[in-house]
């Protein structure tokens, strides 16, 4: 008897047993994720607004008589497409990246709660830890996307639509097109690093709350208050530990000579986000008792 | 809803946490008068070898410029350090085709942002206006007038030692004496290192009316009281200035008496 009831806890807590019967892979289980993402309408929105949006955007701020010098990047934003490509890149990351990539993370636990699909999947033949890592990855993998969409569509707009003057750097240094088209890409990549961090805390927010609204606001939320709390002067200390600082990180890629120590810390930052985020994920996931639904 | 609630608190609870740690742990800025007194000429010097080219100065290159900076926030016993907008450089550089005034510097207003980024505005006096004429006469944005720079939070933070003095200058127009001929002239110490200091003659073009030592912080605009009565008949009174700390005006300035 007490043998029955442990295994029955088992299958209840973590799927079934190893060897009892088929367990579906990592692979499978991803295979099946994607499947539910692809045919999400909110996912291929997010990737079309990804696409498509950036070029209203660029086509608003070149028609501006004005330039908006009171951005960095803004002085040169309506003579220089690189220039523009940047400003764009600097608003991108004080919410738009948090909150697009948060539209898939947020969701895909939370959306299992909203369904009531949680029996359903866990009484499959997959663990908790092999569901809970095909999501994180799936997460992942569209915000990769998103962030590699974003960028080009921002960059080949904004280079194509906008100014033909040289790039001026953060050193008041004229760049040539060649290299200025390899800077602006490596700053726009570099925020692929937060922007895992910002779904790292959405997923965390979304299986903690098992809410999809707050799984998509709170983070793009957050996000804008840590730019806020970024700046303010009196408390420098904190700044180096948001996740919304690696965002300005690319700075110094643009700048000569360039310095790459906030990229570096960047990096640290992000991933000390990132996994503390999916440790208490984790924890939370292996341990929710689904038999009250 | 609860379930919300309860993790939102916690949210907060943990930024506090992190926020005592971090103010307890740093709550150093990286935002220095050193890293900006390296950053400002070298982005400065870059922008300027732009506007060159602009009018045709030619034999301008960032190294023949040999741009120094000084700063300083926020006037005198201020911590320079940290964002804001009242970061004052004093930047001197040499271009034969724009000579430099005799203290050797000119004035430039910053704007420094928390992410070690700022936007500064050069003295117009010396770098022109927001638009300048092209060799081709055609008007132009001017990229001294106003420019952006970031520099490199973990960058050298030694001090410069650049240092340049104040500027004594006379701001009154007129005196207006009282009844008993007692009155006071304005003079502004500008930014500088040390403030101004001196004696300041004065007379009525014929008579002394003696002479005030005077010792000013920077950034200081006050009244010096003259030591003597204004004589009925003083149309003007002649100031000469013998400075021992800063820079003073050169000749004497001569200011009407009003009744």
């Amino acid at each position: 008897m007490t043998n029955l009831s442990a295994a029955e806890k088992r299958i209840i807590t973590a799927g079934p047993a190893p060897g009892s019967g088929r367990t579906a892979g990592l692979g499978a289980v991803l295979v099946w994720e994607l499947r539910k993402l692809s045919s999400q309408l909110r996912a291929k929105l997010v990737l079309l607004g990804a696409l498509l949006g950036p070029i209203p955007v660029v086509a608003a701020i070149n028609a501006q008589a004005q330039a908006p010098k009171d951005t960095l990047f803004g002085r040169y934003a309506t003579t220089s497409g690189y220039s523009l490509s940047l400003l764009i890149l600097g608003f991108a990351g004080q919410w738009a990246l948090p909150l697009l990539t948060s539209i898939v993370a947020g969701d895909i636990f939370a959306s299992e709660d909203q369904h009531g699909t949680w029996k359903t999947v866990l009484t499959r033949s997959a663990s908790r830890t092999t569901i809970f890592w095909a999501k994180v990855m799936t997460a992942f993998g569209f915000a990769t996307v998103m962030v590699a969409v974003l960028s080009a569509s921002t960059i080949a707009a904004s280079v194509l639509l906008g100014g033909s003057d040289q790039l001026t750097g953060v050193s008041g240094q004229l760049m040539s097109n060649h290299e200025a088209l390899r800077l602006v890409a490596e700053s726009w990549a570099s925020t692929l690093l937060p922007t895992l961090g910002f779904t790292c805390l959405a997923i965390l927010i979304s299986v903690a709350t098992r809410s999809t609204a707050a799984g998509i606001a709170a983070p793009a939320v957050l996000g804008m208050l840590m730019q806020l709390v970024g700046s303010l002067g009196s408390i420098a200390g904190l700044r180096a530990v948001l996740l919304s600082t690696p965002y300005e990180a690319w700075h110094g890629l643009l700048a000569a000579p360039r310095f790459t120590g906030p990229l570096v810390d960047g990096l640290v930052v992000s991933a000390v986000w990132s996994v503390v985020c999916l440790a208490v994920s984790f924890v939370l996931v292996r341990r929710r008792d689904i038999t009250g639904g | 809803m609860r379930r919300i609630i309860i993790t939102l608190v916690l949210a907060l609870a943990a930024i506090g946490c992190a926020a005592a740690i971090a103010s307890a742990v740093g709550g150093g800025t990286s935002i220095t008068r050193a890293r900006l007194e390296r950053s400002l000429p070298a982005t400065f010097a870059n922008q300027y070898v732009q506007q060159a080219a602009l009018l045709g100065h030619t034999g301008i290159t960032p190294a023949s410029l040999q741009a120094k900076a000084m700063c300083e926030k926020g006037g005198p016993g201020m911590p320079d350090k940290g964002p804001g907008s009242d970061w004052i450089c004093l930047v001197g550089w040499q271009d034969p085709n724009v000579p430099m005034p005799p203290e050797g510097y000119g004035k430039f207003e910053l704007t420094v942002h928390s992410n070690d980024c700022y936007t500064a505005g050069g003295p117009s006096k010396l770098v022109g206006f927001q638009t300048i004429n092209d060799t081709q006469g055609r008007t132009v944005n001017n990229p001294v007038f106003e420019f952006d720079g970031c520099f490199d939070p973990n960058g050298d933070d030694q001090p410069t030692g650049n240092s340049y003095p104040s500027v004594l200058q006379v701001t009154s127009t007129v005196l207006s004496a009282d009844v008993s001929g007692r009155t006071g002239v304005q003079v502004s110490c500008g930014a500088g290192a040390n403030g101004c200091a001196g004696v300041m003659t004065i007379s009525d073009g014929t008579r002394s009316l003696g002479s005030v030592h005077y010792d000013l912080q920077e950034q200081a605009t006050p009244t010096l009281s003259l030591p003597q009565a204004v004589p009925v008949d003083a149309q003007e009174l002649t100031f000469t200035f013998a400075p021992s700390t800063g820079i003073a005006p050169p000749k004497p300035t001569t200011i009407p008496v009003q009744r």
